[in-house]
């Protein structure tokens, strides 16, 4: 191991230190004071993580072949990181109410994010898995955090039997891809299968366990069941953390393989995604269309966010703008899917449930700001300008024409209506109506107003000034193309 | 290159920095609203007075890159057929905001307003874009404040007619933007260069073949058809209108459908020559449908609103028969006639709105004998309604007259224009019926004496009323200036959709 091999791997190292501090000082601090010094020093721990991965190391293969650094890495380790600090800037009000163990809640985070951040600098498939497990883990423990809820506990239990399956079955793919290539790194998998082609039995059960493990991870339908259940009965900021980390980890997995290390397969292969990605959107619009809990509709939906994005990687043919518009999608769903979730925060509902319509009437007068945030949040997601969920549609529908699915645009088209009508439901309660009989307390936490209306404003800006975030999520896409 | 247009859109937006601070004050936020307005429609007007009379290519252009990576540029500019629906669309703004601040929005006066100047951008930019991407966001940017005012300073069904509309205008937009991205795929030229401008995309529109137009233009023609609305996608309109506020009416009537309109010629006309061919007999069959349909169906309306937004279907009719005969008298009909709409309508709308303040009533039925106690309201009133009936020496003669001549004139099989021709004129005479009856019945008969102590029209209504009452009789004794400015763009626009061979003139 050389010096440039540590320095490569900064950020993960930042971000591994962070998690250890706010756990001794979770331990030592009194209860009463940590919430507060807990999120500060995550959020500034995390920001200087940020900041090294803009570093100096040159792009590259590290540690003999197992980590590579390039511009791809870069974009995914800042997502990671940003969506980190949001998480951990709604967090400290609802801890602070529910009793959760702050110390343990930060350092759950960041160890999580070392392990998305560990995918995206994967270059082989054992630290590709050694990453997935690294961020899955946490997530675990995230939640079944509240360990009195009995929801948390039934959400904790789901997701890890599920996602314990998943694992076996990614790693059982693994094994299978070994088998027919005597290899573990990417560019030897990507050659021998080049030579290859998909036309032996081997490789098609290797490639099919991989799609349904990487499938299950990112809820994918029909692999998705576990996923309304885990969002629902986890505390509302680890939910609105799990929605948008784990999934934004799971597409740069199913980028580095089945785009970069898969990709000579990627043209016999896409039917098949793309099938899966109308499954996936359609599913989870028209179950979250039923939803009258906003929590667990919001689950559902994020369902419906996977098959868009799934969509655009069923279009690699079309070149880089395809795996670029999955990183800009992922972006934008990150911020605005998180924000969504967040804004729930604000009412004081008992145990981890989410506010039910009803229970959002007359939200609009009550907390304006809070209100204001959500709304904006939930019209980025139906997709309309001038936000970033409108551009980012506009990205992936780009490519998914190009590779020839015009059937796929359309279908997306048609969900983003099926989308906007439980979508825009939500605003009708929080403008429209006006509370009557037992509405939940508001509270007003300066902290939440603060981060969302910056999110909030982040939404908008995106969506209006789009170039410099497209021209890096190109960039970033480059690489993965040999 | 000047920034007048670019002017018009951040001037509504800088509107919102005052509107905010006041926030608390109704007062002042509604002084500021008039304000904002105001000065909106000064600087159109202004934007007027710059523009060549007389050239048929796009002036005033003011471009800068956007989305560079994508082809994609901030591209506003005007021609004959839009730049006298810019200052159409900010004197209706204007006195739609005039009038709400007299006392017809009672709660969350900021919001309303705040509602209404992003309503201001989205719609003035939506006549002016000429980058495909812009235009959409400009058509999109329309939709929310929309919602909003019609789902919450609405009637009692608000909620079901504010999503009705949304979801039936984004149904057809998100269609749409399938298309544009597929428009954009096909500009490549051989470079590899994409664009989304419409200068460039009519010069690269030979590339677009025939059933990639057949489609593309079905996927833009649905959201237009939904938005102007043409029968059979019109059932969210009676809803929206009825529930909407006055001033919501007002702009959705008075400009919003003429999005649909202008869309058509603006956009699907000069893009796909070939793809306009092919669904042409559809596209006259559905307009002739719609005079008939909608001056039938609103002979027959019980609620004074709901007759007044049926019939502006068939009078969108005549807008849809002008544009698809494709020749220059329906054109310039077509536009006129989109002018004439949004000024008499919205008027329609306004006196409908003022006399629901006064007696809290709409059913026709409940009411009568009006202009006994109203000789101000009736006076006003009657002359919009035989300017909405075709009456010669008001606008609206002028704009059926020219559509039915450039009918005539149509060449289509299996019929041609003296079939449709016809046709078309019976709906003018339906529209005589149901609104000299509908008048009749509303202002005539006995007095009731729950009325007899409403007053006439106060001067904030009158102030409303009289500018589109001079622009009712203008059009109508002196449309020739009208005509001038319009006809050199429209006859471009006829020749690029008739020819697919033809190529843009230079624009300045």
């Amino acid at each position: 191991m050389n010096p440039s091999d540590i320095a490569a791997v900064y950020p993960e190292i930042i971000v591994t230190v962070v998690a250890m501090i706010v756990l001794v000082a979770g331990a030592t601090l009194g209860e009463r004071r940590q919430g507060a010094i807990l999120a500060i020093i995550t959020v500034a721990g995390l920001l200087v993580a940020f900041a090294s991965v803009f570093g100096a190391v040159a792009p590259g293969q590290y540690f003999r072949g197992f980590v590579t650094i390039d511009a791809f890495t870069t974009f995914f380790r800042a997502i990671f990181i940003l969506l980190a600090v949001f998480a951990a800037l709604v967090s400290p009000a609802y801890l602070a109410r529910r009793r959760v163990p702050a110390g343990e809640y930060y350092a759950i985070i960041c160890f999580s994010t070392v392990g998305a951040m560990t995918i995206a600098l994967s270059s082989d498939l054992i630290t590709l898995f050694v990453g997935l497990e690294t961020m899955t883990i946490p997530i675990y423990v995230l939640a079944g955090i509240q360990r009195t809820d009995r929801y948390a506990n039934e959400a904790a239990l789901k997701y890890f039997l599920l996602g314990a399956f998943s694992s076996a079955l990614l790693l059982y793919g693994f094994v299978w891809l070994y088998g027919v290539t005597h290899a573990t790194d990417f560019a030897t998998i990507a050659g021998v299968l080049a030579t290859q082609g998909i036309a032996n039995g081997p490789t098609i059960v290797a490639l099919a366990l991989v799609t349904v493990g990487l499938g299950f991870k990112a809820a994918v339908v029909p692999f998705h069941q576990w996923t309304p259940d885990a969002y629902d009965g986890a505390p509302t900021p680890a939910t609105a953390f799990m929605s948008v980390g784990p999934k934004a980890a799971a597409f740069a997995a199913i980028l580095r393989l089945l785009v970069g290390a898969l990709g000579p397969l990627g043209v016999d292969w896409s039917a098949v995604l793309a099938i899966l990605a109308a499954l996936t959107m359609t599913g989870g619009n028209i179950v979250a269309l039923a939803q009258t809990n906003t929590k667990r509709m919001l689950a559902y939906s994020s369902i419906a966010h996977t098959g868009y994005i799934l969509a655009a990687v069923a279009a690699a043919k079309a070149g880089p703008s395809a795996s670029a518009a999955v990183l800009f999608y992922l972006f934008a769903y990150g911020l605005m899917n998180l924000g969504a979730f967040a804004c729930l925060l604000y009412l004081d509902l008992d145990g981890t449930r989410g506010a039910t319509l009803d229970e959002l009437n007359g939200f609009g007068r009550r907390e304006p700001v809070g209100a204001l945030a959500f709304a904006i949040f939930l019209i980025s997601l139906t997709g309309i300008p001038p936000t970033v969920g409108f551009v980012a549609k506009f990205i992936v529908i780009q490519p998914v024409l190009d590779a020839g699915l015009a059937w796929l645009a359309v279908v997306i088209a048609l969900n983003a209506v099926l989308a906007a009508f439980y979508y825009l439901r939500v605003v009708v309660h929080m403008y429209m109506y006006e509370p009557e009989g037992a509405v939940p307390r508001i509270i007003s936490a300066r902290g939440l107003s603060a981060s969302l209306g910056l999110a909030s404003l982040a939404v908008i800006a995106l969506g209006i000034l789009p170039n410099s975030l497209y021209e890096w999520a190109l960039r970033a896409a480059a690489p993965l193309i040999h | 290159m000047t920034h007048v247009l670019s002017l018009l859109v951040v001037i509504p937006l800088a509107g919102l920095i005052p509107l905010w601070l006041f926030r608390r004050d109704a007062r002042a936020v509604k002084q500021v609203a008039i304000t904002t307005t105001a000065v909106e429609l000064l600087v159109s007007l202004w934007m007027l007075t710059q523009f060549h009379i007389g050239e048929a290519g796009f002036q005033l252009t003011d471009q800068a890159p956007w989305l560079p990576s994508l082809g994609i540029s901030y591209f506003l500019g005007v021609d004959g057929i839009s730049v006298l629906l810019v200052p159409m669309t900010t004197l209706l703004t204007f006195i739609a905001v005039l009038y709400s601040s007299g006392g017809a929005i009672k709660m969350r006066v900021a919001e309303y307003m705040t509602t209404f100047l992003l309503l201001e951008v989205g719609m003035v930019g939506v006549f002016m874009a000429l980058d495909l991407f812009l235009f959409y966001v400009f058509f999109e940017l329309m939709l929310i404040p929309m919602y909003l005012i019609i789902g919450i300073w609405g009637g009692p069904r608000r909620i079901y007619s504010t999503l009705k509309f949304v979801l039936f205008t984004l149904a057809g937009s998100l269609l749409m933007l399938v298309g544009i991205v597929a428009v954009y795929l096909a500009s490549a030229d051989p470079s590899g260069a994409r664009t989304l401008s419409l200068p460039d995309l009519i010069e690269a529109r030979g590339r677009f073949s025939g059933d990639f137009q057949f489609w593309v233009f079905l996927a833009f023609a649905l959201a237009f058809a939904i938005k102007l609305p043409m029968v059979p996608f019109h059932t969210w309109l009676p809803d929206a209108h009825v529930e909407a506020p006055t001033a919501g009416s007002i702009v959705l009537a008075g400009v919003l459908l003429k999005a649909g309109g202008y869309g058509f010629l603006r956009f699907a006309l000069p893009l796909f020559p070939i793809g306009v061919q092919a669904w042409l007999p559809v596209l006259i069959l559905l307009s002739v449908i719609a005079i008939l349909y909608g001056a039938i169906v609103s002979a027959v309306q019980k609620d004074l609103k709901k007759l007044v937004a049926y019939s502006s279907v068939a009078h969108m009719g005549f807008v849809t028969l002008g544009i698809f005969v494709l020749n220059l008298q329906g054109g310039v009909g077509a536009v006129l006639q989109m002018l004439n709409h949004g000024f008499v309508t919205g008027a329609l709308f306004l006196f409908v709105g003022i006399q629901y303040e006064k007696t809290h009533r709409r059913m026709i039925a409940d009411l009568g004998g009006l202009a006994n106690m109203w000789p101000l309201f009736t006076s006003f009133f009657g002359i919009f309604m035989l300017a909405s009936l075709g009456l010669p020496g008001l606008n609206g003669f002028i704009g059926e007259f020219l559509v039915i001549l450039g009918t005539f004139r149509f060449p289509g099989v299996p019929v041609n224009g003296f079939v449709w021709g016809p046709l078309a004129a019976i709906g003018v005479i339906l529209a005589a019926v149901y609104l000299l009856w509908m008048f009749q019945r509303v202002m005539y008969g006995p007095v009731r004496e729950a009325y007899r102590a409403l007053p006439d029209l106060s001067p904030l209504e009158v102030a409303c009323a009289v500018p589109l009452l001079v622009l009712t009789v203008l059009l109508g004794v002196l449309p020739q200036p009208f005509i001038a400015i319009i006809e050199p763009s429209v006859d471009q626009v006829v020749r690029l959709a008739t020819d697919p061979s033809f190529h843009l003139l230079a624009s300045r």
